[in-house]
Formats: structure tokens, C-alpha cells, sequence
């Protein structure tokens, strides 16, 4: 087997060749594994049994494992990585429609395909046979548990940390473990890059501080919108110093806010990108102006939440770390769409569907949050599988706040393998059982909720990954929101 | 004897923000309601690290499971109430322990890396770390309650529990690994303190375990014996069942998930 060597290009970027494989610049077994993981996808597509998220990804690795090395050692573009347990998709999305706003060729991993499979799949749909991609910007949505494979093949030049919170415990064990995997990670980047971390969370803000890569906070400073108490699902409520419970001059989400610790002193660092006022009409939009070293930007989005609001803020920060012309963002994000499974609306006939995907209690508790304030009660229908992807575990959904939108909800259909913890779990939050029923298939509890939400009703999905992408499958079928793939 | 809805249980939650990992949360709610279904009175009292409390006041103590760090900070402090606390179940209070709250009840804790954390002796057993992790559904055959019942949940613990002659088991175990993987037993217990791994929570899918304590809790302050009026717990039973037939499924398999995808 031929020694693979280090080459620096005139660009001065590196990569690595094989000597002998000249005749096609990117090698034989690059070209098939990338010919053969497109023939993948578009057969999935074709089939209509997977878009060419992950597959074509899964494929070439198998066939050239360092395929994405290999694409990204060779091309030009600028490279942006955005990982944490919340609002990867979102984040990745907005700098993804800034990037397009400022006329670059963008290509993505779209609909959180975000573990190695996925990410490799941005290069194996971008690139030619021979490797090479013409786009502008890559924009890669990263699992956090995969950042540590990941990010040594990506390369990138700007790194976006969301925050960290506690996911289900069985897929990634701890909450410091995750961090330190990321940590560690982000203190191997070169100085050449430059790593946005979300300062209102304590756990993130103090990563790797040695790191050599540029370092800059952003976080909100728009007291008006916060409280001063963290609530029940908390994660780092501790000084990540001295152990000592902080105290907030406002928190906004979970544990994320401005923190300051009584005992030894340790404080949120000052903003460098930082959202100093926000306006949030209910159901949309939002208008927000964020301070940048490069300047304020003022944009109207019609995304709703305060998650939506640290999302833009991250975003914004990652775009101007990446150079990009901040002016035009506003465009950008005027017509964004939720994404896939983010209070999503789907119009079902004269009906509305919000589907939202719920994987921990903060994300949960966040989407709750935000529909309280909508006007009149609700229908809902919770959706949770025990899988691989799920986990096993569902104790979280203890710590979800139900009993706070219980008074708001009519109905309550449980749906998906864990129907029945489902129902135990809204009875103990004052459901009546009149209001509640148990229907394990997916169609046919999304049939029963939207009959019970009436002509011209909604209906809102709460459901775990596997029944998030069961319910939008049968949704598709009955033509109400195009294939994942297709958006 | 008085009527239960003159009664009040006097509920103690010990490290409600530390040791608070896995919606073990629940466990209180799962109390809390049925109470309140029954028109009987709870009152809560949350006890910190730091914080001095007369724990016989108390007809039921909870406490739950944390990750490491927050093991130890509460292995430190929980010393400094170790009198108090078996003063309180000597007399009588029922006590429940989850997880890291039950190894700390024991005389010792060996992680599988590190110093040892000392416990508080009140329950005879001790803890070594080990290097796997039991990560599945968990099923077991239980007789301290006045009947036979089967209690249902999820054990996830790199921890092995050894029983010493003054503790009993909480219950055998039809499918899991249990305390230790090797005796075929769960839990612990020692006059009403309840130790076990079990999380789910606990106590909502096991509502005879949830009255039991609840009998118990109300017994040590009125005086006994107290009949709790029967509730519908159709929603309780479907969901035992549902984790008890995942337990017969898992049976055998260290962990509930063989491979995650995220593993190389």
C-alpha cells in the first residue's frame, strides 16, 4: 500500500496524495468512493427511501475513508462548524442563508444529519469525481459527540459553541464529558481560526482558555427578556470554579444568562457579539439588533423564541468571523423558515401542523414556553420510541415543565413505542384521563389528533427523533410537506 | 383515628438541585399527587448542601442520583449530617434513596478511579466502581410491603453494591443485573429505608410502592394502621407493563442500547 505523504499547495493549503495517482487528481479510489455514495443517495431519493443525508456519507467512507480530507484538503473554501446540545440546525441554517445572501456558493448538511456520515455527505453531494467543489462556504452542522471525529477532517476556519446541556444520559453519559470532548478539541485549532463560544453558558465560556484560535463571546444583553432564577432542568447552576451556586443578573434558557459567582468571583466574560435588544411578537417575527466588533446589525426574522433569539445572535457572530457582509443578513433571514421539526408548520388541509422535535428537557421546555403565550387552548400530540437514536432512557420527561402548560392543553393523544410513560407522565401533570388517549401507530394517531383539533384547527407535535421523522413521513405522503430531502 | 383529609405528610428532599440527574424528580411528583388525589396534605421541605435540618420532623426523606462531581460535594456534606439523619430513622421516617443517594447510605464508595468517598453507614452495605456500566431495564420480585409486587425500572450505574448482614435487599431480580451483577438482588433496605438503583422514576410506574411509602409516611406521624383508598391506576399499570415486558426483552444484555451510533 502506497504511503500516503503531506503536500503544500501554492494556496498553501495542505493535503494529503498518494504518489502514483496522478492521473486523476484526486485519486481512483476517491473518485469511486465518491461516485458510488452519489449513486447512493440518488437512488435513495429515487426509491424515496432516504435523501442523501447520510448514506452517500456512510458509503464513500467505507470505500475511501479519508474521502473528506481529501475533498476539503483541496478545495478553497471558507469552512464553518457549529456544534452544541441546542439550536446546531437553526444556527447552521441562518449562516447558511447569510452566506447565500452575500452571493457565495453555500453547501450544507441540512435536516441534522450532523454525525460523520452526515457531514462526509456534504462533501460526497458537493464534489466532482475528482474531488474538487467550486462552493464558496461549507457550512457543517456537527453532533457533539461526533466534534471530536469530526472537526480534525473538517478543518475549520470558524468554530460556533452553542451551549451544552443535559441530553438523555444514556447516549453520552455525562454532562462533563461532552464538554471536555469538545474542549479539547477547540484547543487543537490552529491560530488561524476563530472560535465563537456562547458566553452565557458557563460550561462553554470556559473552554480551553490556553486555545491558540481566535476567541471571541457572544450572548444576549437584553435584561428585559430575562428572569433572575434558573429553573428546575438546570444543568451548571455551579460555579465551574469553585462549586458555589452563581447567582444571575438575568438568565434566559436553563442554565444561560449573565452569571456571576458570589463566592470566588468567576463572571460571564465580556460580549463581543452581543444581542442588546430584542422585540418578539408570539407567534412571529422577531426583531433583533446585535452589537459585532464589526458593528450593530438590526433584522427581522419570523422565527419565534427566545432560543431563536441566542440562535441568530450565534449565527451572526459565526458570519462575522467568517468575513461575510453583515448588511446583508437582513435579507437573509427575513423569509427563513423554521427548520425541520422546530415548531415547523405544516398546513394540513385547513388545519396546522407545528411539528417539533424534543430530545431533552430544556429544548422541550423551551418550545412549551414559547406556545403559552399563543392564544387559545391546545391540542397536542407526544410522540417518543425507545431506538438507538432515542435512547432508552426517558426519565427526562420528568423534568420537562408540563404541569406549566397542562392548564392550557384540551387534548393529549400519546403516541410511538413509549406511549404509555407518555400518559403517565401528563396524567401526573393534571391531564384528565377524558383528555387523553393512547394510540401506538404514529398515522394513525396523527388521523385522531387533527380529527379532535377540528376544521380549521392546530395540532402540535412533540415527539422524539424516530416518530419526528414517522409523522413527517406520513405527512408527506399525504402531500402536505415535501421529502426532507426536497426542501 | 382522624380523617386523611386532616392529615399532612411532612416530606424532606435532600439535594433537590445536586442530586437531581434522570427525572428523578418524578418520584416527589408521583407522592405529591397521589396524595393530593386522596385530599391529603403534602409539605415539602428542601435541604441543601450546608443546610441543618431536624430530619425526624420528616415522615418520608428523598434523595437521588448525580454524576460524579456532585457525588462528591454531597459524600462531604451529607457526613456532617449523618447523626441527624439515623436519628430520624431510628424513630421511625421512611426514607428513599436513589442511585447516588443509596451508595452514599452505605458505609463506602471505591470509585473505579480515585480516592475512596466515605457514606454515612446508614444502610450496611458498600460500593465499588467498576468498569462497566449496567445500563438496561430492570425487573424484580419484592415482599416488604405486605404482598408480593413486581417493581419495574431503569438501573443505570457503573457501580457494584455488596450487602452486608444488616441490610436486606429491596428485591430479586427477574431481569437486570441488580446490585452487583452476581447475587441476583436489587436495592436495599433497613427498617424504612429503601435503597435502590432504579431510576424510570422510580415510583410512578410502581404506585404500590409509591402508596406503601405514603402509608408508612402517615403512619409515623398518626399512628397506624392506615388504609389508603384504592385509585385508578390503569395509566400506572400500562406503563409497568410496557417496562416490564422491555425488561424481559433486554434480559441478558449489559446494555439496553449494544451499539449507539455515534461509537466508532
Amino acid at each position: 500500500m502506497a504511503q500516503e505523504t503531506e503536500e503544500t499547495r501554492p494556496d498553501g493549503a495542505r493535503h494529503e496524495t498518494v504518489p502514483g495517482d496522478r492521473l486523476a487528481p484526486g485519486g481512483p479510489r476517491l473518485a469511486l468512493a465518491l461516485g458510488v455514495g452519489k449513486l447512493a443517495g440518488s437512488t435513495g431519493r429515487m426509491l424515496k427511501v432516504g435523501g442523501g443525508t447520510s448514506l452517500p456519507g456512510m458509503i464513500a467512507r467505507f470505500i475511501d475513508p479519508n474521502v473528506l480530507r481529501k475533498v476539503i484538503g483541496a478545495s478553497k473554501a471558507k469552512k464553518i462548524a457549529v456544534t452544541g446540545s441546542n439550536g446546531k440546525t437553526t444556527t447552521s441554517q441562518m449562516i447558511g442563508a447569510i452566506g447565500l445572501a452575500n452571493d457565495l456558493k453555500v453547501s450544507q448538511n441540512r435536516t441534522g444529519a450532523n454525525m460523520l456520515q452526515g457531514v462526509t455527505s456534504v462533501a460526497v453531494n458537493a464534489a466532482n469525481l475528482r474531488g474538487e467543489l467550486d462552493d464558496d462556504l461549507l457550512v457543517f452542522e456537527v453532533d457533539e459527540g461526533t466534534f471530536p471525529l469530526a472537526i480534525p477532517e473538517i478543518q475549520p476556519d470558524v468554530v460556533v459553541v452553542n451551549n451544552i446541556f443535559r441530553d438523555q444520559l444514556d447516549r453520552y453519559g455525562e454532562l462533563y464529558k461532552v464538554a471536555s470532548g469538545l474542549e479539547r478539541v477547540i484547543r487543537e485549532l490552529p491560530a488561524s481560526a476563530t472560535v465563537l463560544l456562547n458566553g452565557d453558558d458557563p460550561l462553554v465560556a470556559n473552554f480551553a482558555p490556553d486555545m491558540r484560535a481566535r476567541r471571541l463571546y457572544f450572548g444576549l444583553e437584553a435584561q428585559n427578556l430575562g428572569g433572575t432564577v434558573p429553573e428546575h432542568a438546570a444543568d451548571t447552576v455551579r460555579c465551574v470554579k469553585c462549586q458555589h451556586y452563581f447567582e444571575y443578573d438575568a438568565v434566559y434558557i436553563s442554565h444561560l444568562g449573565a452569571y456571576r459567582c458570589p463566592s470566588c468571583g468567576y463572571a460571564r466574560p465580556k460580549l463581543d457579539v452581543a444581542l442588546v435588544a430584542a422585540e418578539m411578537q408570539p407567534q412571529g417575527p422577531t426583531t433583533v439588533t446585535v452589537r459585532t466588533p464589526g458593528g450593530e446589525v438590526t433584522l427581522t426574522m419570523p422565527l419565534v423564541g427566545i432560543h431563536n433569539v441566542y440562535n441568530v445572535t450565534g449565527a451572526l457572530g459565526g458570519a462575522y468571523a467568517l468575513g461575510l457582509d453583515l448588511s446583508l443578513a437582513s435579507n437573509g433571514l427575513a423569509t427563513i423558515k423554521p427548520a425541520f421539526g422546530r415548531l415547523e408548520p405544516i398546513q394540513a388541509g385547513d388545519q396546522t401542523v407545528y411539528l417539533s422535535f424534543v430530545k431533552n428537557p430544556t429544548s422541550y421546555n423551551t418550545i412549551l414556553r414559547t406556545i403559552r403565550d399563543w392564544p387559545g387552548q391546545k391540542h397536542v400530540l407526544a410522540a417518543a420510541s425507545n431506538t438507538v437514536v432515542d435512547g432508552e432512557d426517558f426519565a427526562w420527561f420528568w423534568d420537562v415543565e408540563i404541569e406549566e402548560i397542562a392548564p392550557d392543553l384540551l387534548t393529549v393523544t400519546c403516541s410511538g413505542l413509549k406511549a404509555e410513560e407518555l400518559a403517565m407522565r401528563f396524567k401526573y401533570a393534571g391531564i384528565s384521563d377524558e383528555q387523553l388517549e393512547i394510540i401506538h401507530d404514529r398515522p394513525a394517531a396523527l388521523e385522531a389528533g387533527l380529527r379532535k383539533a377540528g376544521p380549521g384547527g392546530s395540532l402540535f407535535i412533540f415527539a422524539g427523533y424516530t416518530p419526528t421523522l414517522e409523522l413527517r413521513r406520513a405527512m408527506t405522503e399525504r402531500g402536505w410537506v415535501p421529502h426532507v430531502w426536497e426542501e | 383515628m382522624i380523617d386523611l383529609k386532616n392529615m399532612t405528610l411532612r416530606i424532606c428532599h435532600l439535594y433537590p438541585t445536586l442530586l437531581s440527574v434522570a427525572g428523578d424528580r418524578g418520584n416527589l411528583f408521583a407522592i405529591q399527587r397521589r396524595c393530593d388525589w386522596r385530599g391529603i396534605k403534602t409539605e415539602v421541605r428542601e435541604v441543601e448542601v450546608g443546610e441543618e435540618a431536624d430530619f425526624s420532623q420528616y415522615d418520608l426523606i428523598l434523595s437521588h442520583g448525580g454524576a460524579d462531581r456532585e457525588m462528591q460535594l454531597a459524600s462531604r456534606d451529607i457526613l456532617k449530617k449523618a447523626s441527624a439523619l439515623k436519628d430520624a430513622v431510628e424513630a421511625g421516617s421512611a426514607f428513599l434513596a436513589v442511585c447516588a443517594a443509596y451508595q452514599l447510605l452505605g458505609h463506602e464508595y471505591k470509585p473505579f478511579k480515585g480516592d475512596p468517598l466515605p457514606g454515612i453507614g446508614l444502610l450496611d452495605l458498600r460500593t465499588e466502581g467498576g468498569s462497566e456500566r449496567f445500563m438496561t431495564h430492570l425487573a424484580m420480585e419484592c415482599d416488604f410491603s405486605g404482598q408480593k409486587q413486581v417493581m419495574v425500572g431503569f438501573e443505570n450505574h457503573s457501580g457494584r453494591t455488596y450487602l452486608g448482614p444488616q441490610a436486606q435487599p429491596l428485591g430479586k431480580v427477574v431481569a437486570g443485573w441488580g446490585n452487583n451483577g452476581k447475587d441476583g438482588y436489587e436495592g436495599a433496605r433497613y427498617k424504612h429505608v429503601y435503597g435502590t438503583y432504579l431510576h424510570g422514576p422510580v415510583l410512578p410506574k410502581n404506585p404500590w410502592f409509591t402508596d406503601y411509602l405514603i402509608k408508612i409516611g402517615l403512619e409515623h406521624r398518626y399512628g397506624g394502621p392506615i388504609e389508603l383508598p384504592a385509585l385508578d391506576n390503569k395509566a400506572e399499570e400500562a406503563a409497568h407493563a410496557a417496562a416490564l415486558r422491555l425488561a424481559m426483552l433486554n434480559k441478558g444484555k449489559m446494555s439496553a442500547i449494544e451499539a449507539t451510533t455515534w461509537k466508532r
